[in-house]
């Protein structure tokens, strides 16, 4: 009785210990049928293949290694006892009409006496443990024989139940992880905080978003542009899942990369549904707003695929929407005439713009209740008037949704323009604010600012033209409206045509050499009491050691312009772009 | 842009008005040119010029040096204040023959 107390807690202690079941269970069959003397023993399992179920001898001992074979789980003394989930002793096998004798007749072995318990636990059925043929005493198993083989037998069967349920626990764990770690890399692809200006102010844009389920199919982004500008998206992935949260990722990417190209909001838009559309989108589709916003004007150029309405909060207490202005990204340029984006221009003057997903507006604030666009509303006005930070009256926002103690109902995202600060430093730095007019362009390209700027202290006008001749005659324009305005005498405004005339040349005849593909960015500044202006390209970059003014005794056509622009301007730098593209000339001269 | 060709004393008068740059310079160089091929001398009357660039100046100076090699004469008249600020950039008022007004031009390359 001891040894067999012994085995009992042996082959609990090895269950519970065991990396292997299958070893396990191979060993504490050998010790069981040791002990009862048996000359064999096997253990069946029960699986489930195709529509049958069938037991699978997983582990045996004796002179006939039956490991592998397989019977129908109905047939056999062992069938029986799973099938009752019950013991069997039988002691005369030859004569038990549940006797398979198919089993000796491959085997070679005569079974003679056999004793069987179920492994099951609860009401799972797992399989049944058997050992034949007693060697000792009277060559049949007693009643206690039986006892001992329903106590290691519960043992062994709770030990397989465990293994199998870690087993599954393990692969959700494996899941579980991954998409944790698909989480991490989403949340590294939303930007860092814009981090606090110079002068303490917060950054101008933020944003929050928080996911439904791990993942996301929302995002939002903004940089810093080379001259100030900031550009800014927020979009949605039609669905949740694993999929939406992967095409999130290429747009998400795409606006990255094509954004540092210094296109304009609508004409981006354009390119990344041109660049989504290359790969099959399965139905899926991207809502999606691209804009520019310049914290030196207030001014914000917006484009709008699809997407939600944005909202604007002026400063007089007035909401405003922008409805969207071309179809979702996603959708075939082919069938949408072409996939142009229209732009929208609005001047923020120290409002607030707010653009976000539905499921800000949808999500509940009690069950069964939407927040709605009037509670998003009232949430902005109450914000405000609690003295929030932007990013504070956002974060209440999501805060409320998620904390309306169900799982959320959709992905969360908010983006925030707060022009209060920057308009607050314009003031301040607004001398002379003498407002100028500039026509819009003639001709096809020529996209000038949208009728006035302010001579305040930075951007005074800012343009992007195709990078070919009859482009000039808009640049020189905008630089002697400007420079007017600036206080420079009539001549300096001739130069300073002469001189920003002459770069623009270098751009149209040498970098972009004359071929007709490119467009040029002219951005002109007002900085530090100085006239600056920028001229942008994304050609090939130019070899800027070989540029040097001509002999000017060496009478000759050609070669005058870079004299011209360095008698002109005080100073003329050529940058390396902040995203390596293209050429960045930065010409400055004295106010 | 505009180019008008006269013929004044047996000379070619051609006389430029409006901006001279990139996109039309090509003219004002094929004009000059031209009037040159007919083996008379030039005299460019500057006077309607409102801007001129360095490709502008560029066409001046390639007709002055086929005007030279032909021993044809050529000169700037009426030079309005905007082009002469540009020569005197590229220091090229010290070398074009310059006269105030077509008249003496006339009388002096006649």
């Amino acid at each position: 009785m001891n040894n067999q107390l012994e085995l009992l807690v042996e082959m609990g202690r090895h269950f519970a210990a065991t990396q292997d079941i299958e070893v396990t269970m191979g060993r504490a069959l050998e010790r069981i049928a040791e002990l009862m003397e048996a000359e064999g023993g096997a253990l069946f399992v029960l699986e489930q293949s195709d529509a049958e179920q069938h037991l699978v001898c997983h582990a045996s001992f004796g002179p006939v290694d039956i490991k592998g074979l397989t019977v129908p789980a109905d047939k056999g003394i062992v069938g029986r006892s799973v099938t009752t989930n019950r013991s069997e002793m039988v002691r005369d096998a030859q004569n038990d009409p549940n006797f398979d004798t198919s089993m000796d007749a491959q085997s070679g072995f005569t079974t003679r006496s056999i004793l069987c318990a179920p492994l099951s636990v609860k009401d799972e059925r797992i399989g049944a443990i058997e050992v034949v043929n007693k060697t000792g005493g009277d060559g049949l198993f007693a009643d206690d024989d039986l006892t001992l083989l329903e106590a290691l037998a519960a043992s062994a069967a709770l030990a397989i139940s465990n293994a199998r349920m870690a087993g599954e626990l393990a692969e959700k764990e494996v899941m579980r992880r991954e998409l944790e770690l698909a989480a991490e890399i989403q949340r590294g692809l939303l930007p860092p905080p814009g981090g606090v200006d110079s002068d303490g102010s917060d950054f101008p844009i933020c944003g929050v978003n928080r996911p439904a389920r791990v993942v996301s199919g929302d995002f939002f982004d903004f940089f810093t542009m080379y001259d100030g500008r900031i550009a800014f998206t927020l979009a949605d992935v039609s669905g949740k899942g694993m999929n939406a949260a992967l095409l999130m990722a290429k747009t998400a990417s795409l606006f990255r990369c094509l954004g540092k190209e210094d296109l304009r909001p609508g004409r981006l838009l354009q390119r990344i549904n041109a660049e989504v559309c290359e790969t099959s989108m399965r139905g899926m589709f991207v809502t999606m707003i691209a804009g520019l916003y310049d914290p030196a004007s207030g001014r914000v150029v917006l484009a709008n695929a699809g997407h939600e309405p944005p909202l604007l909060h002026s400063t007089d207490d007035q909401f405003k929407t922008f409805q969207a202005t071309a179809p979702p990204v996603g959708i075939p340029p082919e069938l949408t005439g072409g996939g142009a984006v229209p732009e929208e221009v609005l001047h923020l003057n120290g409002g607030s713009l707010y653009i976000f997903t539905d499921g800000a507006t949808e999500g509940y604030v009690a069950p069964g209740e939407e927040l709605g666009a009037d509670g998003f509303m009232d949430m902005i006005r109450v914000g405000l008037s609690d003295g929030l930070s932007a990013q504070a009256r956002i974060d209440a926002v999501a805060n409320r949704l998620s904390g309306s103690g169900e799982a959320l109902r959709d992905d969360i995202t908010v983006l925030v323009i707060d022009d209060a600060k920057p308009l607050q430093k314009r003031q301040s730095r607004d001398d002379n604010a003498t407002l100028i007019e500039i026509n819009k362009g003639q001709g096809e390209g020529s996209i000038l600012n949208d009728g006035a700027v302010q001579s305040h202290e930075g951007s005074l006008c800012a343009l992007t033209v195709p990078a070919r001749a009859g482009s000039l005659k808009l640049v020189r324009r905008a630089v002697g409206e400007t420079s007017a305005a600036c206080g420079f005498s009539q001549e300096q405004c001739q130069d300073l045509m002469l001189a920003v005339d002459e770069a623009c040349q270098n751009v149209v005849r040498h970098a972009y050499a004359g071929v007709d593909e490119g467009d040029m960015m002219i951005d002109i500044r007002r900085e530090g009491g100085s006239y600056v202006v920028l001229i942008r390209d994304h050609a090939p970059p130019v070899d800027v050691a070989r540029i040097v003014p001509r002999n000017l005794d060496d009478v000759r056509p050609g070669g005058l312009g870079v004299h011209f622009i360095r008698e002109v301007m005080d100073s003329v730098e050529h940058l390396s772009p902040p995203d390596g593209q293209g050429n960045l000339l930065r010409m400055k001269k004295a106010i | 842009m505009d180019i008008g060709i006269t013929e004044q004393g047996g000379l070619n008068v051609v006389a430029i008005s409006g901006e001279v740059d990139l996109s039309t310079s090509p003219k004002v160089r094929d004009a000059l040119l031209g009037s040159i091929s007919s083996g008379k001398g030039v005299i460019v009357d500057l006077s309607g010029v409102a801007y001129i660039d360095s490709s502008g100046v560029a066409s001046l100076v390639e007709a002055f040096q086929t005007a030279k090699s032909k021993a044809l004469g050529f000169a700037l008249a009426q030079v309005s204040d905007t082009p002469m600020r540009v020569l005197k950039l590229a220091r090229l008022d010290q070398v074009f023959v310059i006269y105030d007004t077509l008249d003496d031009a006339v009388a002096a390359m006649a």
